[in-house]
């Protein structure tokens, strides 16, 4: 029974290589066919009307002047297509030109405002409720903004407690179409030996931004300006002493603060803590997001919070702290979030 | 007086939070404890000497250690799992002489006297009662163990420190250390397991506990193992040596199950569950002593009725169905041979064949009665006399010479029994689990991963198997 | 004589938003009051539940383990109470489902009696429900759990000191061992009855920016919807963004359920009794 009717079994082997390479050639994540022809549909007129009032705006609240130019560069497209762009945009009432002058009308503002809160509703997303790594948001972000309906955006908002800003520190427009001022200023103007609070990472370019986010800088980090000439600025990052080009400390904008807070001056984290050890907690870094740092918090981890490391698996990983009464075990990635004071704990 | 709407406050509210900016969880939950912590500094007093005896701090130091951790706990598992094989022998027996010896006769005399048609008193008694009387006798004496003695453990405050000292092993799948808990369930019944995973709390490491849990190999699937290991792996061996060499190929497979888990874990959290958010919190509770009775009690009522009776849910269709496809004849055949028939090539092809895999289609609601689903549609397809019941009923055999006859009629071979143990480990969850991923995802989407993934899995395995294995004895 | 029969009849009339109980999917048929158990994971709640109303739930030791909502009845001086165990949680101000099942039953249910379950070896860690939960509702009692407990740890509570500080009833028990369950049925009957009449003290202080928001914010929502019990706590909800305020305060649901104690009670009673 076993010989006959059988397929030769080389030949079984061949024909099942040969289905996986073409599942595979079709739909491997990002660069197979399926995704490919994503990608293409995802492309379309509205991508770029979209894009275009993006930036028109985004010069307006930074009070510089949108341009032929300027549009092309940030599109990367020839300056037939601007025009032809630009002629379509006018045609639709969302944007008057003079001259080389671009500025939007009322309806060209809200449509750019829409776009944009989408945009931060998405990156804010992806911060608080995926594993999408940082560098990733904006990217996904960029693709997801044209595809949502005001609809989706709106339940977005809801489902996450109608955040205010994103993870970067910009602030979400709300559905109204408001957006508070600009604040800060940039973290190259910081006086020596002043302190200050990140508020806002610019997100483009992004090799910049892996950059600083490689570096620790995250909106709600504790700054302090050591030096700074024109070759180079060294910065205090919540204890950790950075050195960064002018050109890129200048996408860092920060609110200077008066007081040392806690944060900054701890350098060590719960990590660090021994067996045995004690120590309060200063503070819980910005990095830590969304549900995970909220569950941090209602677990009792709080800034002044006595906590002992009781015991650590074989391992080394994860650790139990005793805190508020209660045996918690954290992973040593978690751990790390959380800076700590050692000689606070003495006095208990 | 109501000048404002209640618009323009909700629009003064919008206004305000820009300006109390992003802290304001925080420092909501700053003034909270702070404020908690002052009134417990007022009202509680600590007599107790500060170098009191921590009993629980000293278990921990036993029960995690370097060196006693992991012995106590393979210890622990192993008086579970023993408890649960050698106690449900004798009740799984009563059951079965009960309810299929004994009632069974007693129904179908029943609608004799009554003078039912065949096809009613076959549909009823054969097909649906006997199917559902089966997955209850296989079923039930397990769970009633296995659960209870689970439930101690956890309430005494045990299951914690094994996620504890687990947890550096998942957290290198991708996992959560509390998915030991959850596979350990799925051990007496991936339902209950995938109920168990409520207690992560992390939604990435949850999906991937319930997508998993399929790999912990369920106590439906145990007696297909070992029967089939013990037919033809032992067989192998010399008589001394046989008991062992099959017992050693059981546990392979699931060892080859936990690997899957962690391997399967891995693979999911870097690609279809990469952007899913993970979050990670493991209380270690004080230690208390278990209230045994109370325990027996709520883990009989909680876990063993709620599984069980789901599992009976979905094996009266499929009794109907068994019985249904071995006695509605077209033409010549039953719709079982023509479902066999077309089924066979594809069988052979990954060393399995039609009766194997249309036992699997059709005793999807529980892998208890697969084995007899096997054994009725062998006999049926194949003629071989002195088996059985009659169609569509299902039996068991006495003694393992009768098996051995009865899959040799068939055509087995010593591949259709390695692949029959493969494909028993990973193929899609039972009917009762399938709903359970269901209910607790509320998403079609995960339940579809859940439940195709594995069987493309066990397919593809087996068909590699087959080729590589006859490539080999081509040779030889 | 109107006034008086309504004051006398309203001691015993319940105060639960019928409406919205059955929306939640609560059956109120044969009952009198509801009453809602909250707490802590891992506080003996479940024991606490099965105490109360001789069912049999399982009550692991294990945080989350009460992952649906349990249900369960009693009756005490001839009245029927329905128990509603809700989810064990940490805390009610975070977005996971348990909680807001858990904060949602109790605003929007409004339970004739809420009791908070806390475990008196950990006060500290469990007063931070607790003091959420008195945010919301003024009907609620504090269940001090595993004393036996902490007797054998040498913690002591002093419950008296505790009460006056919360301004709500303290009963101190061992619910495994049965001890205190009887104070607690009584107590129960009590602040169901309006017997007693708990005054929780909202004395947690934020930050002062967030105090001077709240406050102007809280002072708005009082002009509009005077009569609210407390605007400070619905404010604190529009800052956080929770959109299930957000959105009763435009449909104005809002004063229906805030500020329900201070109605007349019969109106609300009827649904009940017929």
């Amino acid at each position: 029974m076993e010989s006959h009717a059988l397929i030769n079994p080389e030949i079984a082997l061949l024909w099942a290589g040969i289905a996986i390479s073409i599942l595979a050639v079709v739909f491997w994540p990002n660069r197979g066919l399926w995704a490919r022809w994503r990608r293409t549909l995802q492309n379309t007129r509205r991508v770029r009307i979209e894009d275009a009032l993006k930036h028109v705006y985004d010069c307006e609240y930074k009070q510089l002047t949108a341009t032929h130019k300027s549009i092309a560069g940030a599109l990367s497209i020839s300056g037939d297509e601007v025009a032809r762009l630009l002629e379509r945009l006018e045609g639709l009432n969302l944007l008057r030109s003079e001259g080389e002058m671009l500025t939007l009308t009322e309806d060209g503002r809200a449509y750019a405002l829409r776009v944009i809160r989408m945009h931060r509703l998405w990156e804010r997303y992806l911060a608080d409720e995926t594993g999408v790594s940082e560098t990733e948001w904006h990217y996904q972000a960029e693709a997801k903004e044209h595809l949502l309906t005001i609809e989706q955006a709106d339940a977005l908002a809801v489902h996450m407690g109608n955040p205010s800003f994103d993870p970067h520190g910009d602030p979400i427009p709300t559905a109204a179409g408001e957006l508070p001022e600009r604040r800060g200023i940039a973290l190259t103007q910081l006086r020596p030996h002043q302190y200050a609070e990140v508020v806002h990472i610019e997100d483009e370019p992004t090799a910049v931004y892996a950059q600083l986010v490689a570096q620790g800088i995250h909106p709600g980090a504790h700054v302090r300006m050591i030096s700074s000439d024109k070759n180079k600025i060294e910065v205090e990052v919540e204890g950790v002493e950075n050195i960064l080009a002018p050109i890129v400390a200048a996408n860092v904008a920060v609110v200077p603060v008066g007081r040392v807070t806690r944060t900054e001056k701890a350098g060590a984290t719960l990590a660090d803590l021994a067996v045995g050890e004690s120590a309060r907690v200063a503070g819980i870094s910005r990095a830590c997001r969304g549900p995970q740092r909220r569950r941090l918090m209602d677990l009792g981890i709080l800034p002044g919070t006595l906590v002992t490391a009781e015991m650590r698996n074989a391992a080394g990983d994860p650790t139990a702290y005793s805190v508020r009464g209660a045996l918690i075990a954290l992973r040593k990635n978690q751990a790390r979030m959380i800076h700590i004071e050692r000689n606070g704990a003495n006095g208990v | 007086m109501n000048a404002i709407s209640n618009d323009d406050i909700l629009l003064k509210a919008g206004n305000l939070r820009w300006e109390v900016g992003e802290n304001l969880h925080d420092s909501l939950m700053e003034s909270l404890y702070t404020e908690a912590s002052r009134i417990a500094d007022r009202v509680v007093t600590r007599s107790g000497a500060p170098g009191r005896f921590n009993w629980d701090r000293a278990l921990d130091k036993l029960l995690t250690g370097r060196w006693t951790g992991f012995p106590i706990m393979i210890l622990l598992l192993m008086v579970v799992f023993w408890l649960t094989i050698a106690g449900s022998n004798v009740p799984s027996s009563l059951l079965a002489s009960l309810l299929l010896d004994t009632v069974h006769p007693v129904l179908r005399s029943l609608g004799e006297s009554l003078s039912m048609p065949w096809w009613l008193s076959g549909f009823l008694f054969d097909g649906v009662y006997l199917a559902t009387a089966w997955v209850v006798s296989v079923m039930l004496p397990p769970m009633a163990i296995f659960f209870p003695l689970f439930t101690l453990l956890e309430d005494f405050g045990y299951l914690p420190r094994v996620a504890f000292n687990l947890d550096h092993l998942f957290r290198k799948a991708g996992a959560h250390g509390k998915q030991a808990l959850s596979m350990s369930m799925g051990y007496g019944c991936n339902a209950a397991g995938i109920i168990s995973t409520r207690i992560i709390d992390s939604p990435r490491e949850r999906l991937i506990a319930i997508i998993t849990n399929n790999f912990s190999l369920c106590n439906g699937r145990w007696p297909t193992q070992i029967l089939v290991a013990t037919l033809f792996i032992g067989a192998l061996a010399p008589p001394a040596l046989s008991g062992f060499l099959s017992a050693s190929a059981v546990v392979a497979v699931a060892l080859f199950g936990i690997a899957l888990t962690f391997l399967t874990s891995w693979f999911l959290s870097r690609t279809v569950l990469k952007g899913e958010a993970s979050t990670f919190s493991l209380e270690l509770p004080p230690y208390r002593p278990p209230q045994v009775l109370k325990t027996l009690y709520t883990s009989l009522i909680d876990r063993t009725i709620l599984v069980l009776w789901r599992a009976v849910m979905f094996a009266v269709p499929a009794g109907a169905v068994i019985w249904l496809i071995s006695n509605i004849h077209v033409g010549e055949l039953s719709i079982a041979e023509y479902a066999i028939n077309w089924l066979n090539p594809f069988g052979l092809l990954i060393g399995l064949n039609g009766v194997i895999l249309l036992a699997y289609i059709i005793a999807i609601p529980a892998n208890e009665i697969v084995i007899p689903t096997i054994l009725m549609l062998t006999v049926a397809s194949t003629g071989v006399s002195g088996y059985g019941e009659g169609a569509g009923v299902l039996f068991e055999l006495e003694d393992n010479l009768q098996y051995l006859s009865v899959f040799q009629a068939g055509g087995w071979t010593l591949l259709t029994a390695v692949n029959l143990m493969l494909f028993s480990l990973i193929h899609n969850p039972c009917s009762t689990t399938i709903y359970t991923i269901y209910k607790e995802t509320g998403s079609v989407k995960w339940t579809l991963v859940s439940s195709l993934m594995p069987i493309a899995m066990g397919l593809s395995l087996c068909f590699l198997v087959a080729q590589v294995w006859r490539l080999a004895t081509a040779g030889g | 004589m109107n006034t008086a029969q309504t004051t006398r009849a309203c001691e015993t009339c319940p105060a639960h938003n019928v409406a919205n109980l059955v929306k939640l999917g609560i059956n109120l048929e044969g009952t009198d009051y509801v009453v809602a158990l909250a707490g802590n994971p891992n506080t003996g709640k479940s024991t606490v539940f099965n105490a109360l109303t001789g069912l049999r739930q399982h009550t692991g030791n294990w945080p989350g383990k009460t992952v649906t909502r349990a249900e369960g009845a009693f009756s005490y001086s001839d009245k029927r109470y329905k128990l509603v165990d809700l989810p064990g949680t940490y805390s009610l101000l975070s977005t996971s489902t348990d909680e807001e099942v858990a904060r949602n039953f109790i605003l929007f249910g409004q339970p004739d009696v809420t009791v908070i379950v806390v475990d008196a070896t950990r006060l500290e860690r469990n007063l931070n429900l607790a003091l959420q939960v008195l945010e919301i509702t003024d009907r609620a009692i504090v269940c001090l759990n595993l004393i036996d407990e902490a007797q054998r740890l040498g913690i002591a509570v002093a419950e008296r000191t505790l009460a006056k500080d919360l301004g709500v009833p303290v009963v101190p028990t061992a619910a495994r061992r049965g001890i205190g369950i009887q104070d607690l049925l009584h107590t129960i009957h009590d602040v169901a009855t309006g017997a007693v009449i708990p005054k929780p003290k909202r004395i947690v202080k934020h930050a002062p920016q967030l105090e001077k928001a709240i406050g102007s914010l809280a002072e708005s929502l009082q002009s509009k919807f005077p009569g609210l019990t407390n605007a400070r706590w619905v404010a604190l909800r529009l800052l956080e963004g929770d959109d299930r305020i957000i959105s009763a305060v435009r449909t104005g649901e809002i004063t229906s359920i805030l500020s329900l104690t201070e109605l007349p009670r019969e109106t609300v009673g009827e649904g009940v009794l017929e």
